[in-house]
């Protein structure tokens, strides 16, 4: 039992209710009544989330990708509206994160689409370009990674912290003071580019406000058994890189 | 929207930051919802499978108690590809593209995810290697799966303009319809049908 009473997230299946077709149409259409209330809520969310005030991004930020150097500007590709995510893989690191690469196996090859409604898509991180690009080849990804290794961009965005932060618990992550197990965290931040070129920074998720990026777990909640995480320990135990699966 | 994205307002860090930490309030509440929601919808009572739905996939007839692929969740894709259709729905082909990688990650959660359509087979595989998918795909042409479960209506139904979709009755569109149908298998075999979600997916 959870400490409010409620019951834990169970994935016990045995002895479930079965029932005629009329008696399940019953349950399910009450049930729809609550999906759709659901769904309304997420409209109105959503709109809140496009209303919050923008900040000016005032530094040059220049990272190190395919082409060369290129700037925050330049990783809009024209587009107006940028969504990074911010993929744990930081300096010295044999291998991205695995939860993050299970976020990126979801997005991956949606990008030609989100082109299509004004957004470009990319990951960053620390590592140097080389690490990303080898990393990215393995997983066998097509969507653009570029490194912030030696610009701020990272720190700014509260999606990597200075040892210390991490030693002392004062790192500043999912707007309060936090200790995270690593340098590096995740999350996804958006960025709007005005006809005069001037940047914003207009949103940033971190931690569970990463849930609405991964369709895979929305995919378990249809199922019986749903995430299946409550005796695991982390939550994520039994997740590998694609090609980390011993079966 | 343009020119409202124009006109938006623009604030100081400090200024952003109260702002967006009042809407992190409201983003875990939405979140705490989802998981009640969750709950409720793995408590909908379940309905056995007694009709013998046979399908055409890659190898050849295919029984639905099969398509598990040996775990016990099956959640299915109803892609709209009806049998004279020449290509797969273009809606249903953006949700492939979000869920063709995923699968490696899904039958490590006992869950196998597969799309089925009523085009036969041959076309589904001809589509399926066009975009480059990876996902199982088979045919439920020969059987009454999709009617039955409501993602497929009769030339009477669409003349009438009258179909049983997203549980009402009402004008369904197109005779093919996209959602998700999730059935349990137990250790005995039996099969149960679990959820079905249509239309906006709620």
């Amino acid at each position: 039992m959870k400490p409010d009473g409620k019951k834990e997230a169970s994935s016990d299946v045995r002895n479930h209710p079965v029932v005629a077709h009329e008696q399940w149409l019953a349950a399910r259409t009450a049930f729809l009544a609550k999906e759709k209330e659901f769904t309304r809520l997420r409209e109105e969310l959503s709109p809140q989330r496009r209303d919050l005030p923008w900040e000016r991004v005032e530094k040059a930020y220049v990272f190190d990708g395919p082409r060369g150097n290129e700037t925050l500007a330049d990783l809009f590709a024209g587009k107006s509206q940028l969504i990074v995510h911010h993929f744990m893989l930081g300096p010295g690191w044999d291998a991205g994160c695995p939860s993050c690469s299970f976020w990126a196996d979801n997005y991956n090859g949606i990008d030609i689409h989100l082109k299509h409604r004004d957004i470009n898509l990319v990951a960053i991180s620390r590592a140097p370009l080389a690490s990303l690009e080898a990393y990215k080849r393995r997983m066998g990804w097509s969507f653009k990674w570029v490194s912030s290794n030696g610009n701020d961009f990272n720190f700014d965005l509260n999606a990597s912290f200075t040892p210390e932060e991490v030693a002392d618990g004062t790192a500043f992550w999912n707007y309060r003071k936090q200790k995270p197990d690593s340098t590096e965290v995740t999350g996804f931040s958006a960025f709007y580019k005005d006809p005069d070129g001037q940047i914003f920074h207009t949103y940033s998720c971190y931690q569970r406000g990463v849930d609405m990026i991964n369709g895979a777990y929305h995919f378990m909640d249809l199922a019986p058994k749903g995430r299946d995480e409550a005796d695991l320990r982390p939550t994520m135990a039994w997740l590998r890189r694609q090609d980390e699966y011993e079966d | 929207m343009k020119a409202a994205a124009n006109k938006h307002k623009v604030v100081s860090e400090a200024e952003w930051l109260k702002a967006r930490k009042k809407l992190l309030v409201k983003e875990k509440k939405f979140l705490r919802l989802q998981e009640e929601l969750g709950l409720e919808r793995r408590g909908l009572p379940w309905v056995k499978v007694t009709k013998d739905y046979v399908f055409e996939g890659l190898n050849g007839k295919q029984p639905l108690a099969d398509l598990f692929e040996g775990r016990s969740q099956l959640v299915i894709y109803h892609f709209m590809f009806g049998p004279d259709d020449k290509l797969g729905c273009p809606h249903c082909s953006l949700r492939a593209d979000c869920f063709n990688g995923i699968n490696v990650h899904l039958k490590h959660r006992d869950v196998t995810m597969i799309c089925v359509s009523r085009a036969p087979f041959k076309k589904l595989a001809a589509y399926k290697k066009r975009m480059g998918w990876g996902f199982t795909w088979v045919s439920s042409g020969n059987t009454d799966f999709n009617f039955d479960y409501h993602f497929s209506f009769t030339p009477e139904d669409m003349a009438e303009g009258k179909a049983f979709f997203n549980y009402k009755i009402q004008d369904p569109g197109p005779s093919e319809r996209e959602g998700h149908s999730v059935f349990y298998k137990d250790q005995r075999g039996d099969v149960f049908h679990t959820y079905a979600c249509y239309s906006r997916g709620k």
